[in-house]
């Protein structure tokens, strides 16, 4: 019974996680190319968990996520670039930086706690604002990352990349931290805070007179969520080698935010469906731009093809499935559900007063 | 082990609110733009007690809830809860100093379950979900929804869906709870059924029950004492049995001649 009861708060998570190591391990079997997108998938996978652990539990939509992306790939490759490299790119960063080289775990954790931090303080102002307004103001909150990173030359290199990050990023890598991001996720929906969210966002009026301090429950879910998207900053650091404050822009959101409503927002393993399913759709429509041998004839999309594929995708679902391809639900296993009111035994002796 | 009864009806120690004996508000005034919501309505509810707010649509009484649960700041005038200043709280403060409401509309958590949208006040109090789930679950069970615990809010027949709103505006036992039109829609004998169960609420809870309600045969029934507001006024204010006999009330309100 006991076993029974763990595994049905565990069986999401572990089912997510499970399904995701399968495509992994497929995905390891194939080429260099297949390889590259995995873990360009799988890296994906932990920023769009990570924002759903604030847009899927709140129902307000962040546009500025990817600035947190940004922000965290930055600062771990601050820290582990070659100081020689930096002396040469960037010459404005504080000594411990400037000088020092540190490995690939205390970059992640710097991208993760850099991300946090800069998130408590524009979640401070941001989360008072109802939701819509918020939205529009976690947009501007990315024009503004943009806008700096492109520009201050002596810490991002500004328009020009920075180059030299070790790559250490591979699949399974990318697969343990994505395995992370859904296991914290769930944790967080799962916990008092993730209640209390999701309460304001299904009704914020009755959520105040529930006892909710609403600023104060989206901020915590603003600044988990931005750490976790700045882990996948890093993680996409380390992958790529090189950054560019342009790649953390309009395109990278626009994909991210359609992952997300593709699987549904409602929830986790929406966002996870999402992600899978957004990344097939694009790597097709990429093989199809590229052209498919029929015989003698050639097959091929014209340029351009990949984001109005996507755009017609995220049409369709729209107008057939408005809650994503999950309907906001979760995947379960149905002989664990639970049945109605095994919450408490109503063999609690009744004493009466 | 607790007991269900302390489940129900106990306060744990992280709300060691001070249980206010009185809810008051004094010359309070709402002003829309130029337009006075209420002017000027003075009343006091008190623990233990059934106090009905009555008046015609637009009279101004659940303008006055909101003012009495922090969702609206009075224009002047004050809110006290057992003579102190409310000034500046917001209304999860109200519900943590242990002033509870219901909505017209139910206003429940659609998409969560029954035994959740309990819960969720409990936890905004300060419990552990465990805990939380405890308490939400004797509750239902007080209520008689303990068997639809875990079906989705957005399911219920609508007379379920206001036992649930009132559940959870009950949960960790506030010292107030107003009760903003909870039959509204019912037939009138599911209109009964609720304030006769709503009528239990005080002894069971020691807590003062504020009732808007238009069903007037039930309401002279249920209150200890009655308020009458029209177009943003006091019109008066009194037993039951005062208000029946109250030309003014009957002139403005009831609508009888006599």
């Amino acid at each position: 019974m006991f076993i029974r009861t763990a595994l049905r708060g565990l069986i999401t998570p572990l089912l997510l996680i499970l399904g995701v190591a399968v495509i992994t391990f497929l995905g390891v079997l194939g080429g260099d190319q297949v390889q590259t997108s995995l873990t360009e998938m799988l890296i994906r996978m932990v920023v769009v968990v990570g924002m759903w652990i604030f847009v899927g539990n709140s129902g307000v939509i962040s546009f500025g996520h990817v600035g947190f992306m940004c922000i965290g790939g930055y600062a771990a490759a601050w820290a582990t670039v070659d100081p020689n490299w930096k002396s040469i790119m960037l010459t404005g960063l504080p000594d411990f930086l400037q000088n020092g080289q540190y490995p690939f775990p205390y970059a992640v954790i710097g991208g993760a706690v850099l991300a946090a931090v800069v998130a408590i303080v524009l979640g401070a102002a941001i989360m008072r604002l109802s939701g819509i307004a918020a939205s529009i103001a976690t947009f501007a909150f990315l024009m503004i990352v943009n806008s700096v990173y492109s520009n201050w030359d002596s810490v991002t290199g500004g328009t020009s990349s920075i180059i030299g990050i070790p790559t250490v990023v591979g699949p399974w890598v990318a697969f343990a931290f994505a395995a992370g991001a859904i296991l914290l996720a769930y944790a967080f929906k799962s916990s008092r805070f993730g209640l209390m969210l999701r309460a304001t966002r299904e009704d914020e009026v009755a959520a105040k007179a529930s006892a909710i301090n609403v600023f104060r429950v989206r901020l915590a879910a603003f600044v988990l969520s931005a750490g976790v998207v700045g882990v996948g900053g890093a993680l996409w650091a380390h992958f790529l080698g090189v950054l560019t404050a342009d790649s953390f822009y309009l395109s990278l959101s626009f994909i991210t935010l359609s992952m997300l409503v593709v699987g549904g927002l409602g929830s986790l393993t929406g966002a996870v469906v999402g992600v899978v399913v957004v990344t097939i759709v694009v790597e097709v429509l990429r093989a199809l731009e590229g052209g498919i041998a029929l015989g003698k004839a050639t097959l091929s999309l014209p340029p351009g093809s990949q984001e109005i594929g996507l755009g017609l995708v995220l049409a369709l679902i729209m107008i057939f499935r408005p809650s994503g391809l999950t309907r906001g639900r979760e995947f379960r296993l149905p002989w664990l559900q639970s049945r109605a009111g095994v919450v408490v035994s109503n063999t609690a002796p009744a004493t009466g007063e | 082990m607790q007991t269900e009864e302390s489940l129900l009806t106990d306060r744990p120690g992280l709300l060691a609110q001070p249980q206010a004996a009185e809810l008051t508000a004094e010359n309070v005034v709402v002003q829309f733009g130029g337009l006075a919501a209420i002017s000027k309505v003075s009343l006091t509810v008190r623990r233990g007690d059934i106090f009905g707010l009555i008046g015609p649509n637009g009279a101004g009484k659940t303008t006055l809830v909101n003012c009495l649960t922090g969702f609206q700041a009075p224009t002047s005038g004050r809110v006290l809860l057992g003579g102190d200043a409310t000034s500046g709280w917001s209304p999860d403060k109200f519900r943590k100093q242990g002033v509870a409401r219901t909505f017209q509309a139910g206003r429940l958590f659609k998409e969560m379950t029954v035994l959740e949208n309990v819960e969720v006040a409990a936890v905004g109090l300060g419990l552990t979900r465990r805990a939380a789930q405890l308490r939400a679950m004797a509750l239902l069970d007080w209520v008689g929804l303990a068997p639809q615990a875990n079906r989705i809010a957005g399911t219920l027949a609508y007379t379920d869906e206001r036992r649930v709103g009132i559940a959870r505006a009950l949960i960790l036992s506030p010292a107030f709870i107003l009760l903003d039109e909870p039959a509204a829609g019912m037939s009138d004998a599911e209109c009964e059924d609720l304030i006769e169960w709503v009528a239990t609420i005080p002894d069971r809870f020691n807590c003062g029950v504020l009732l808007i309600e238009h069903n007037m045969r039930v309401i002279m029934g249920v209150c200890d004492r009655i308020h009458v507001l029209d177009g943003g006024r006091s019109l008066a204010e009194g037993t039951p049995a005062e208000i029946q006999e109250n030309p003014a009330v009957m002139a403005a309100y009831l609508g009888m001649e006599s």
